[in-house]
Parts: structure tokens; sequence; C-alpha cells
């Protein structure tokens, strides 16, 4: 605890100068409190279920259905006690122990990057957002400080040549040429952890902090100056992180999620800063970074083994955040510092593919729990991750045990003789604990008259956490089913591909799309529940608002798709009254069609391209000729001719794409390949529609 | 320009009659277009200046074909006209794409680069002799210092203990197998 604004007011918090003892003392106190309720409801549950399960005498097959119970009720109680901790929280409306109670806005800043590493994303999302903070700085004055990085993995051809120009106009709209700075590897090495660490090696001595942000994130001007105060007074702290709220969806999924996520996330945010405090988490983005420690405390290992388990890791975020700490750096979240917003997927599809990886990675994590070094608080959040995933197939094996188990209590004629009072009350606490969260927040809700305007009002707002709860019942057993199999897949050896995530909304799959992905998923459903009749009809009743899932995966894939639809439900804040920084969000305008023809045909597209590619080694003649034979082939057969390494290939050499462009324009129609006379039509049309002569 | 009135719509005129010398007007004008030069009377004394040496090319070049003449004259037209916005030192190869981003950075107030009438001031220009379009900044170098991975006794124990199981892990119908074995014991002993 350090720095003189946050001293003077701990000193008036806690009455005692002895401040760092009675703030651990505070948190330690805080931890045991959480843990007693956690356990205390575990307990309850773990009695009532072992009650059930003893009743007809005691099997393997029970022992390892209550250790398994153990595990998920666990889970659960410790998800409603976070809630419940933050609920009282925020019904306080004051919590002494908060990294934002030391904002002191009159700190001066220190030099910051702002670093946002895309890999094949929509360039005019990247910019355009980029284009948001920068001139948020711009206005409030505060821009001398910051260097913006866009830190490029992509590998599109198209897409390279897109980003180059949307650098240059986007310098040239704000001014911002030596300040904005657009780098792109070549080889994108160890992925997005890989693109930070190497942007630390280049410009790691430049800046005293980062602030990471992905290629959906939007933060205000003011949330990025905040954060680097809050670096500045907080000496001891490594890692700030903000808590995100997802903006921007169009479709019924995304707009749900962006509902759900805004109205229960600040309970759940509350509690977990109420126990964590300086031993937080880091999400990769959306957060400041201290770069001194991060260079010398923070390079990722590499696991024993091989991928999808081992080798390199695919997700980084928490296990920097771990390793910040095993330095002695604290990890913060500032959960309730405005301005800092995200993207989400736009679907069912899109939104299970970031799992994939997602689920990849958090089982990597396994490692660190074996690790030397690794501290407790740590660990606790390597197997949240974990278990976000592994949950899953704990669930279906606890479903199979219990059908098994159900299937020989029925032929045995056992099932009549459970006792229904301890059931009874086992499904209200299971109920309490799953719907519990979101009760509450709709209670902090109505507490706050003019936060319940800006959901739509009570009635509305009440509607939406109905149907919510409807949906996530109806998409819960859909993730568990991938998320089982991507665990299992993981565990025999199968690695994701990194993929560009979709997170631009859309009009949702077509049906037959919904069908193709989906068709497994209602079959299982079926065969499951006929075998589930056949164990005995009393199982079926208790797995139906599984299978309910299950039949309705694709209705369900393909309606929570679509944009448009529900319009007036699920509004957020953001929606009804979005900030300045979200409302003025124009669109970053770049000329459409194929960016890899325009690099040949535009003068100031290849430009623009060639000029920043290294002048040509006098030494590789054999690779400038392999480029000249490229071009050439480019200019005979037109784009189609190369393959994408190729379009990559000769796009690194600035010399040769200037003399096509020249080639182009001086040869006449009949003398060229028909797709450049038609491109040349083309480019000509369009000019002529957009520019005013 | 010392160049006739008269003269000019003469060349213009002949130049629309032939459809080869047709085809190179429109696509150096369309280069021009696409070079956001604004269509002004400097535009289009440029052009002609630049077909009128390139018809006299054609006498001497007969085999290259009147478009190719056209578009390398008007470029070095435009050398002539944007030369004072590059350096000297820029070789002749890599010219006219400076020239191009000079155009491009210049472009709102692109009236007064090409313009004779309207020039810029000495101190922007040599501000753009100066540019050098860089994405990023001087590399300022830092190293990360790489981390082994260590596992604690439990972990080591733990990965000790894994690695004799392993052939279980590479055979998928042995794993398949004694996992079976194993539901059905525990089938057995519940019974």
């Amino acid at each position: 605890m350090s720095g003189p604004g946050r001293s003077v007011r701990l000193v008036e918090l806690v009455g005692s100068t002895r401040l760092d003892e009675v703030f651990r003392r505070k948190v330690r106190q805080r931890r045991w409190g959480v843990t007693l309720v956690t356990v205390c409801v575990a307990a309850i549950g773990l009695w009532l279920f072992s009650d059930i399960l003893g009743s007809t005498g005691w099997s393997p097959i029970k022992v390892l259905e209550l250790a398994v119970f153990s595990v998920l009720f666990t889970t659960l109680s410790f998800g409603f006690t976070q809630a419940f901790v933050g609920f009282l929280v925020l019904a306080e409306g004051h919590e002494p122990l908060k990294i934002t109670n030391t904002l002191d806005e009159s700190t001066p800043l220190a030099s910051t990057a702002v670093a946002m590493p895309i890999f094949n994303e929509d360039v005019a999302t990247v910019f355009g957002n980029i284009r948001t903070l920068y001139r948020s700085l711009q206005k409030r004055g505060e821009l001398e400080t910051f260097e913006f990085y866009i830190l490029s993995d992509s590998t599109q051809p198209e897409k390279l040549v897109e980003e180059e120009l949307a650098w240059a106009d986007l310098c040239r709209q704000t001014n911002g040429f030596g300040r904005i700075h657009y780098r792109r590897r070549k080889v994108p090495v160890n992925r997005k952890s890989g693109n930070i660490a190497d942007f630390c090696r280049r410009w790691g001595h430049r800046h005293r902090y980062m602030v990471v942000l992905d290629a959906d994130s939007i933060m205000t001007g003011e949330s990025v100056a905040s954060l680097v105060r809050l670096m500045e007074v907080n000496p001891r702290a490594g890692i700030i992180q903000t808590m995100p709220k997802l903006v921007g969806s169009e479709t019924v999924f995304g707009r749900i999620q962006q509902f759900a996520s805004r109205l229960y996330s600040p309970l759940f945010a509350a509690g977990l800063n109420y126990w964590q405090q300086g031993a937080g988490n880091y999400w990769g983005h959306n957060a400041i970074l201290r770069i001194s420690p991060f260079l010398t405390s923070c390079s990722l290992p590499v696991l024993p083994g091989r991928e999808p388990l081992g080798g390199r890791i695919l997700s980084h975020d928490f296990v920097e955040a771990a390793l910040m700490r095993d330095a002695g750096w604290e990890v913060w979240f500032a959960y309730d510092l405005e301005g800092s917003y995200e993207g989400l997927p736009p679907n069912l599809t899109e939104y299970i593919k970031r799992d994939r990886r997602w689920a990849q990675g958090n089982l990597q994590h396994v490692w660190f729990l074996l690790a030397d070094r690794v501290r407790p608080i740590s660990r606790l959040h390597l197997i949240q991750g974990i278990l976000a995933y592994s949950s899953a197939p704990i669930l279906v094996l606890f479903i199979c045990l219990a059908g098994i188990q159900a299937a020989l209590d029925h032929f045995r004629g056992h099932a009549s003789s459970i006792p229904l009072p301890a059931a009874i009350v086992l499904a209200l606490l299971t109920l309490l604990l799953l719907f519990g969260p979101k009760l509450l927040s709709v209670f902090h809700l109505l507490a706050q008259p003019e936060l319940l305007r800006r959901f739509g009002g009570a009635k509305r707002a009440i509607a939406g956490v109905i149907m919510e709860s409807l949906f996530s019942i109806l998409t819960a057993p859909l993730l568990v089913w991938f998320h089982t199999r991507f665990v299992l897949r993981n565990l025999a050896g199968q690695k994701v591909v990194w993929n560009t995530q979709t997170r631009a909304s859309g009009s949702g799959s077509r049906w037959i799309e919904a069908l193709r992905e989906y068709w497994p998923v209602p079959v299982a459903g079926v065969v499951f529940g006929i075998l589930a009749w056949w164990i005995s009809p009393m199982y079926l009743l208790w797995v139906t608002p599984l299978l309910l899932g299950l039949w309705l995966a694709i209705p369900i894939a393909q309606i929570s798709g679509r944009s448009g639809v529900l319009r007036r439900m699920f509004q957020t804040p953001e929606e009804i009254d979005p900030p300045r920084e979200l409302s003025k969000a124009e669109p970053f305008q770049l000329r459409a069609g194929d960016q890899f023809v325009h690099a040949v045909l535009d003068p100031f597209y290849n430009a623009i391209h060639v000029a920043l590619q290294r002048r040509r080694s006098p030494r590789a003649l054999e690779l400038d000729e392999h480029h000249d034979n490229l071009a050439k082939k480019l200019f005979e057969g037109g784009p189609a001719a190369l393959t994408a390494e190729e379009k990559r290939a000769l796009l690194s050499d600035g010399p040769a794409l200037a003399k096509l462009h020249i080639l182009v324009w001086r040869t006449p129609a009949e003398k060229m390949n028909p797709f450049w006379a038609e491109a040349l039509r083309a480019y000509r049309n369009e000019q002529r529609a957009t520019v005013p002569s | 320009m010392g160049i006739s009135p008269e003269y000019l719509g003469l060349l213009r005129a002949s130049i629309n009659s032939s459809p080869e010398w047709k085809q190179a007007w429109e696509r150096t004008n369309d280069y021009l277009d696409a070079l956001r030069i604004p269509a002004d009377l400097e535009r289009e004394l440029l052009l002609l200046t630049s077909f009128e040496r390139a018809i006299a090319r054609k006498r001497k070049e007969p085999s290259v074909s009147p478009t190719e003449l056209a578009f390398d004259e008007a470029q070095k037209a435009l050398d002539a006209t944007l030369g004072d916005l590059i350096s000297a030192k820029v070789p002749a190869d890599r010219r006219s794409v400076e020239q191009r981003v000079r155009l491009y950075l210049t472009q709102p107030t692109q009236n007064s680069v090409v313009s004779r009438g309207n020039r810029l001031s000495h101190e922007v220009l040599a501000a753009l002799r100066d540019v050098r379009l860089e994405a990023v900044p001087r590399l300022q170098q830092a190293a990360i210092t790489p981390r082994p991975f260590a596992l604690n006794t439990a972990g080591e124990r733990l990965a000790s203990l894994a690695g004799k199981f392993s052939l279980l892990g590479s055979n998928r119908t042995l794993a398949w197998l004694i996992g079976l074995c194993l539901v059905g014991l525990l089938i057995y002993m519940s019974l």
C-alpha cells in the first residue's frame, strides 16, 4: 500500500499508521470469510446429497458421485458467495479497499504505450477504435505522454495492404505521424503473447507502461489516463485490469450476453475484488501493465510436453498475472473504472469457436498448479479458469454416474426410497446458487432508479432477466456438450488452429448451416432421452432441462444469430445512453474491394506500401529475381495466378510492386490480362463516382 | 507554356480522332484522377504537353504503343512538376513512389502542390523533402529474461507417475479398454 493520497485515505479508514499490516489482516479476514461461507454452503449441499445417496446404501459409484458432486457444488457455492459479497459491497455503497480510491486527477502522467495486437482483424474496427481513444485523449489535452502501437500479425495479403493504408489515413486524419505506429511481424511466433513480447523487446525501454487492447476494445481517454495515474500512485502495482463492458452487439445472442454481463457482472466484480485485492488476475486486454517487471518476470516458459497440453502457452494472461505476483508485484482489478468496453462474438457458433481456443489455453494451466513459485491465490485463479471448461465433462461424468446409479436402483426397486424432503431442499438450494446472483442483481438494479431507467425501465429489465434466464437454461447444455468435446479432444492430443475471431454482427447462419453444424447435438439428445426413459422415467424427468437444450440446439443457434430481433428487449445503459466515445464512433472509411489489387492499381496504396517496405538488399539477387518472376506472373495471369504465400512474398518487395504499378497503368488494354483491363475500368468508374472533378 | 491555344485545340482534336491515342488519353487522364490531381487548366496543359512529346516520340519509336508513350511522358511531366517535393538524393527508380507519398500526405491542399501559380512555402517544401514514411519509432531494445518452467515436488512426482503410464495415453485402444474395464468393475462392485 503506498502513494500519499492512498495512505491518508486508508489511515482514515482503518485508523492506524501500520497500514501494511492492517491491510493484510483485513484482506486475510475477508478471504477467510469468503472461504467460510463457500465451505458452509457447499457442506450443506454435500450433507443433503450424501443423505439422498446413503438412503439406499453406499456403493463405489455413489462415493465417486459424491466426490464429483462436491467439486461441482463447491464451484457453484464459490460463485454464489462471490456474487453475494459483491451485492453487500454494492448495497453498502462504499468499498474502502479498492484501487480506484487512490485515484488522484492531479497525478502527472507518464510515458505509456497503447498496444493493440491484431491478427487478420476487421481493419475499420481496429483503426476506428484507436482513433476514438486518440481523439478522446486529445480532447482532454493528455495526448503528449501516449504513443499507439498497432502490432499486426496478419497473414492475409489483402489485410496487410489495408492495414498499412488505414495506418497512413489515421495518421493523416489525426496528425498522428510519429505517435501512431504500425508494426507487422512477418513470422507470427507464439501468437498474441509473442506479439506483445516482440513489442517489449523492440520498444520496452521507451515507455513506463503499456495499455493492452484487443482489436474490439474501446477505451475512453479518461479511463486510460486514470489507469496511468493509478499506476503512478501505486508503485507496487504491476497490472491493473479494468472490467470491460460488452457493447456494440446487434444479434439476439450478442445482446442477451451484453445485457446479462452488464446487469450481473458488477456484483461478481465487486465480490471478486473484495477477496482478491492486490492478488488479482489479468484478462489479456483493457488493462495496464508496468513494462519493467513485465520484462524481467513475465516471460512465458515453454511447458513440458507437446501441444495441446504442453509446449507454448496459448492463454498467456492468467500466467502473466501469476508470474507478476510471484515477482512480488500487485495485480489489481479496477472494477468500477468507467470507460472500458469490448465487443463479443456475434453468435453461438463464433462464441463456441472462441471457447475452443480458450479451453485449450486454460487446460494448459494445469501445469502451473504443479509448478514451483506460484502463489495460492494465483493457483485459485488458474483453477477457476480450468474449471470454466473442465466442469462440463465433470458434469457429464456426474450425469452418467447418476444414470448408472438410477438404473441400478430402478432395477433393484430402490427408486421410491429417496428421502423427498432432502431432495427438495437440495434442489431449492441448487436453484438459489444458480439464480440467486441474478436475483440479487435485479434487487441492486431496482434500488437505483437512474440506472434502472438506462436499462429501459423495471418491466423491460425484469422481462429481460426472465428471458435471459430461459435462454441460458437452453444454451447451457449446448455449451456443456461443446466444452466436453473440446476438453476430451485436447486430452486426446488434438490441438486448435489459431483462427481470426469474427467480431462483426451479421444476419446469422442460415438454417442449413445451423443444421450442418449442430445436427449431432439433437441426435445425441434424443438417444440420451430414450436411454434415460429406459433407465427410469424419474431419471428422464431429472435430466429433461438438460435435454431440452440439446433437442432445440439448431433453432437456438439459428435464431440467436439473427439481428434486428427483439430490439426493445435486453437494452443496456450503453445502448440507451451511449457515452460520447461510443456514439461518435464514425466508421473508418477505406476503399472497398480487393485490397491486394488496390496495392497494385491505386497510386497511393501502392506508394504507401512500397515506402514502408525495406529496401532490396544488393546481395539478394536470387530473391529479387524470384519476386520479379512473381510480379510477371501476376501481370500475365491476374491475382488468381498467385497463391496467398506468393502474394505475401511479392508484397514484401517494394521495388517489384512499384514497377508492376507502372507496368499495369502504362500497358494498353489489349496487351494485358483481361483481369487488369477490367480492374482498371472498375477503378476508373469508382474513382469518378467518389471524387468530384 | 509557350503553346498557343489554337495549337492545343488542334492537338486535342487529333488525339480524339485516333482510337489508340484516345485510349492513351483516357488512361493517362485516369491516372491523374487516381492521383487526385484537380481537373484544371494546369492539368490540361500537363497532359497536352506530354502528348505532344509522345506524338513526337511515336515517329521515332513506331513499335511502342501510344498508351505507353503518353504515360511515360506524363510521368516525366509529373517528375518535373513535383520534383521540388523530394530530395535530389532519392534514386530515380524511387522518385515516383516518393512523389506519390507526398501527394498523398498533402492531399487536402494538393492544389498548391501541383499548381504553378500557388506554390508551397519554402518551409513546407523543405519539410516535405525531409519526409520519410516510418511506421515504427526507433528501436529502444530491451531483453526479456526467459524463465524456465520448474515443477514443485508434488508436480515432479505426478509427472514421473504420469510418465510411467504414458503407454496408455499413446495407445488409444488400450486406454479405452482399461477405461471400460474400470467402469465395469465400478458397476460390478456397486451391484
